[in-house]
């Protein structure tokens, strides 16, 4: 009873702040929306609004450099009074899907995947935060907070990823798997989070009453249900858009990076200066290097599966092609479910400063090199290093602490004292 | 009526094409005012389709010929164009728009083709054969500066078959292109007297490119008689600028202008320090003295002989002055005078090999020539600050008396993205529910394979102007894709206005507008350090992807379990060095002792 009427008050104060942050400077949402950090070309919501202007004056919003965002937000979208005259419901739907992924969240805490999962149970399981802190450090995170207020389409997949976790957590396979069907429909990497949350379903088919059926027959059939309900949507595009040419207009933009707007990862710059024999190239090692790391993390860490999706959220937050702030905050949400591991993080300190420093010199960089002209493109282009950098130190540190946890699963005597790797 | 004069004698102008001869070229000079003069060349030659067909070209240049029917083009306009039209003080464009170009070069062609691809074919051998032709950058027309208007251009000619799907607009334009005296010697060279004779002799680079305002056209069209008979296809070269004269009268060995002698000055004498040596100069009232060989640097040398000497055609100077104005002519040979319009208008018959010159004394004139109005004034800019996004706004203003329907078109390139949802018309004044926009044609960019495409239906109530705006997005390009000055910013082309005739009347001449090209800075990667960015963001996804990989693939142990490893890190490991060093040095101590 207390813990419903903590997590009213959460809710409540959390939309509170973000519909008064909507009503109290109605210019706020077009100046984040035009952030660069915040606002990719393949989420930005200006672009929504020029995707549904052609779709309702019947011009193919695809047919064209502006809008590579997924077909069926359209008619969602179209459905909404025009945010430029009557944005409260549009605030609103944001204002809910931010609800609705911290309530997937605490779900995900509650389940207590992170600190004993099947096979596996942390020595240090009493050390946790409640749900409601975990949900808190979601809500009022100012990543999150700006991300909802800038509307971009990430926010929606964010919300799709957290309830499949929570879901498959719960041992959901099908609403799990519609979850991540929509998000990978919407932003097309979440699809590679497919092998660890089959994991926790398996997890979670084990552990139950009904007891496991072949791992074969079950992960056929879930990789059956994603592919049907992918299908599913893609074909509904289709026949809503009346042809397949969205599919190079969405998912081609986000495998070859035509638009190389800056934004705060890795590839626009590099892509901006790479020679043009090796661009195809360096795209395909791009590519290759984040699928490479779903199968290592999720064969190393068989035993904690949640963390192999914590970890690739953090990794595609970090290398896909056009991350931004929003990603960084799904991947900072997770985080705090490791609370226990914290005491055996070694760069906690160095990381957070690093990316304390990168969001405030991020803006002042592009500002120097956009408007102010004192500045060049390597202003801008150095803070997104050090931001990538921060954010790869905290993934590392955390698999470092996640890992040496499990260790001492099996050499309790080890506790405190010093390693090596070998 | 002064200004119904002016009209009249352009259609004057433009009507006396198929009376008599093949060949016809005629200069109207016209003082406008601050000092400026424009001359306005015209040569137009005929060929028979059927002579056409069978390559029997004798005024037609063969050069052209042959490449139009290569690349299977029935109609053909190109234009080539420098500096801005002053409309404000100058009037309106002296072919009503039909002839002058924006700035930059700017072509549109009709091509016979089955289908679009075909079409686009044809379009870039089009282009590619009058690069070499013309020495212009032609050849970079390709498929993100083309566009296919759907309202704003109409054949000017008779095309038997119009109404069939195989005939084919394409417009391109290059608004970077300097135009330069490269382009004016092929262009000299299409004509039957190449600039030896005939009004072409004055044509001359230095002069003319270093006019205020100058544009070049060539027009192809297939004439016909209204029942389809006796086609013939006719080729139009105007030339068209505007002159500074106290520029132009500058000598070529003596370019530098100096303050006149004091003597010549005439001074404000009321003034109290007003003296010997100090003068406060009035504004000159007097029209200038000029002489075509003073500004153009040379006389006319003679009648190009194969113009028609019959009426009209043999007219090939004319001046556009006031009655009573003194003109000199300067000739040996013997020429005729014509006045028509009231005397407003003095057509001379050139002498055949002997110079030919016009010189106008300075003089003061009771009224100074009435300027027709031009219909449409359009101004268009970029307004916003930074590298990242702007907003265009258009400024169309109509001063007549009665409504004025327009096409706009833009043709915006790729990297300059557009937001149609942000695209707003208004009128100052008006109602707020009435929409100037009655029809939009809009055709998206996609990267670097197509430019925007852009044609608004306006109509502009009588005495209003209207405003146009809309956002735009500006893309970072490929660091090989800048050219060379990339801090200058990017050209984009200049739109272009159609005013429609007022009643849907298809037979009053077509009247153009186009507004000044835009500069569109873009924001800049650097460019001296592709190989530094490729290093530093590699070691940053190495640090990333070494330490994971070392994460997975290596087990833990205890630092106590391993020889030669001593606990506590680097720390530890400084302070048995220095245990060890200290043992030695005190041990030494001990032995001395």
């Amino acid at each position: 009873m207390a813990i419903d009427k903590q997590k009213a008050i959460l809710f409540g104060a959390a939309a509170a702040v973000r519909l008064l942050l909507f009503t109290a400077f109605p210019s706020l949402p077009n100046l984040l929306t035009g952030r660069v950090e915040i606002s990719t070309p393949v989420t930005s919501f200006k672009r929504l609004q020029e995707g549904l202007f052609l779709y309702t004056h019947n011009v193919s919003p695809y047919d064209g450099g502006v809008f590579h965002q997924a077909p069926l937000l359209l008619p969602l979208f179209s459905l909404l009074p025009n945010p430029s005259t009557q944005p409260f419901a549009t605030n609103l739907l944001y204002t809910i899907v931010d609800l609705l992924g911290a309530s997937a969240l605490m779900q995900i805490a509650e389940s207590g995947q992170s600190v004993s999962s099947r096979l596996f149970t942390s020595p240090r399981k009493a050390l946790r935060w409640s749900n409601i802190a975990i949900g808190a450090s979601f809500l009022f995170s100012p990543f999150t907070i700006a991300t909802c207020i800038a509307r971009p389409t990430s926010a929606l997949a964010n919300f799709f990823v957290l309830s499949s976790i929570a879901k498959a957590t719960q041992g959901a396979s099908i609403t799990s798997i519609l979850a991540l069907a929509f998000a990978s429909y919407l932003s097309f990497h979440p699809i590679l989070l497919f092998p660890p949350l089959l994991l926790i379903l398996y997890d979670a088919y084990a552990g139950s009453s009904k007891g496991p059926s072949n791992p074969l027959a079950f992960s056929l059939v879930h990789i059956g249900g994603l592919a049907a309900a992918l299908g599913m949507l893609l074909y509904l595009s289709a026949i809503l858009t009346g042809s397949w040419e969205f599919l190079a207009a969405t998912y081609g933009v986000r495998l070859l990076l035509p638009d190389l707007t800056p934004n705060v990862g890795l590839w626009w710059y590099f892509f901006t200066e790479m020679f043009d024999s090796f661009r195809e190239f360096f795209l395909g090692v791009f590519w290759l290097h984040i699928l490479s790391y779903v199968g290592g993390l999720t064969i190393r860490l068989r035993q904690q599966p949640l963390f192999v999706v914590t970890s690739l959220l953090g990794i595609f937050a970090i290398f896909q092609p056009y991350p931004s702030i929003a990603d960084s905050s799904l991947y900072l949400a997770l985080v705090p479910l490791y609370r226990h591991v914290f005491p055996l993080m070694r760069y906690s300190f160095l990381a957070s400063s690093t990316l304390l420093y990168a969001s405030f010199l991020g803006p002042a960089f592009y500002y120097l090199w956009i408007y102010a002209g004192s500045g060049n493109a390597n202003f801008f282009y150095a803070i997104t290093l050090v931001w990538s950098l921060g954010l790869s130190v905290v993934v590392g540190d955390s698999l470092y602490a996640v890992l040496r946890d499990e260790w001492e699963v099996e050499r309790p005597e080890m506790r405190g004292k010093e390693v090596r790797r070998i | 009526m002064l200004s119904s004069l002016l009209a009249v004698s352009l259609c004057f102008l433009a009507l006396s094409v198929r009376a008599g001869s093949d060949y016809h070229e005629r200069l109207l000079l016209r003082p406008l005012p601050q000092n400026a003069l424009l001359a306005s060349f015209n040569f137009r030659s005929n060929e028979t389709s059927s002579s056409f067909e069978r390559q029997n070209f004798r005024y037609f240049p063969r050069s052209l010929g042959q490449i139009l029917q290569h690349a299977n083009t029935k109609e053909l306009h190109l234009r080539f164009s420098l500096g801005r039209w002053d409309a404000e003080s100058w009037g309106a464009r002296p072919w009503g728009g039909a002839r002058e170009g924006g700035t930059g070069v700017e072509l549109w062609a009709w091509v016979d083709a089955e289908s679009e691809t075909d079409a686009f074919a044809r379009w870039l051998t089009l282009t590619n054969a009058l690069s070499g032709l013309f020495c212009a950058s032609l050849n970079f027309i390709d498929s993100t500066k083309t566009i296919r208007p759907v309202m704003s251009f109409e054949p000017e000619g008779n095309h038997p078959n119009m109404s069939s799907p195989n005939l084919h607009l394409l417009h391109g334009t290059l608004p970077h292109e300097v135009v330069c005296t490269e382009n004016l010697t092929p262009f000299l060279k299409l004509l039957p007297c190449k600039g030896k004779a005939g009004i072409s002799s004055l044509l001359d680079g230095h002069k003319l490119f270093d006019a205020s305002w100058q544009t070049m056209s060539i027009d192809v069209r297939p004439v016909c008689n209204t029942d389809g008979s006796n086609c013939v296809i006719e080729m139009e070269q105007t030339v068209d600028m505007v002159l500074d004269l106290d520029r132009s009268k500058r000598p070529r060995d003596n370019p530098i202008p100096r303050p006149l002698p004091i003597e010549e000055i005439e001074c404000d004498t009321s003034k109290s320090y007003n003296s010997q040596d100090s003068c406060f100069p009035l504004v000159k009232t007097a029209e200038p003295s000029w002489s075509l060989s003073e500004i153009f640097g040379r006389p006319i040398k003679g009648a190009c002989p194969i113009t028609g000497e019959e009426g009209e055609d043999g007219e090939t100077v004319c001046l556009n002055v006031p009655a009573e104005r003194n003109v000199d002519i300067k000739t040996n040979g013997g020429y005729a005078e014509v006045r028509r319009d009231e005397g407003l208008l003095r057509c001379y018959k050139l002498p055949s090999g002997e110079d030919f010159d016009i010189t106008l004394p300075e003089q003061s004139l009771p009224a100074p020539l009435l300027l027709s109005k031009p219909p449409l004034t359009a101004a268009r800019s970029i307004n916003g600050h930074g590298q990242e996004r702007g907003s265009v706004q258009a400024v169309l203003n109509n001063p007549s008396d009665h409504p004025v329907s327009l096409i706009y078109l833009e043709s915006l390139p790729w990297f300059m993205k557009p937001y149609l949802h942000t695209l707003r018309a208004s009128i100052p004044g008006a109602p707020a529910s009435t929409n100037p926009i009655k029809e939009t044609y809009y055709r998206p960019a996609v990267d670097r394979h197509r430019g925007t495409h852009l044609e608004l239906l306006l109509e502009i109530p009588a005495h209003s102007s209207l405003i146009l705006t809309y956002d735009f997005e500006k893309a970072i390009l490929r660091y090989t894709e800048y050219p060379p000055d990339a801090n200058r910013g990017f050209d984009v082309a200049p739109a272009v206005i159609r005013l429609l005739p007022p009643d849907g009347n298809l037979n009053t001449p077509l009247v153009f507008l186009r507004t000044t090209s835009l500069l569109l800075p873009l924001p800049t990667p650097d460019f001296s350090m592709p190989y530094n960015v490729i290093i530093l963001t590699s070691t940053v996804m190495a640090l990333g992807f070494g330490n994971i990989v070392n994460l997975l693939v290596r087990g833990f142990v205890g630092a106590d379990e391993i020889d030669g490893w001593k606990p506590g890190g680097l720390k530890g490991a400084l302070r048995a060095r220095f245990e060890k060093l200290k043992a030695r040095w005190f041990g030494k101590g001990k032995k001395d002792e």
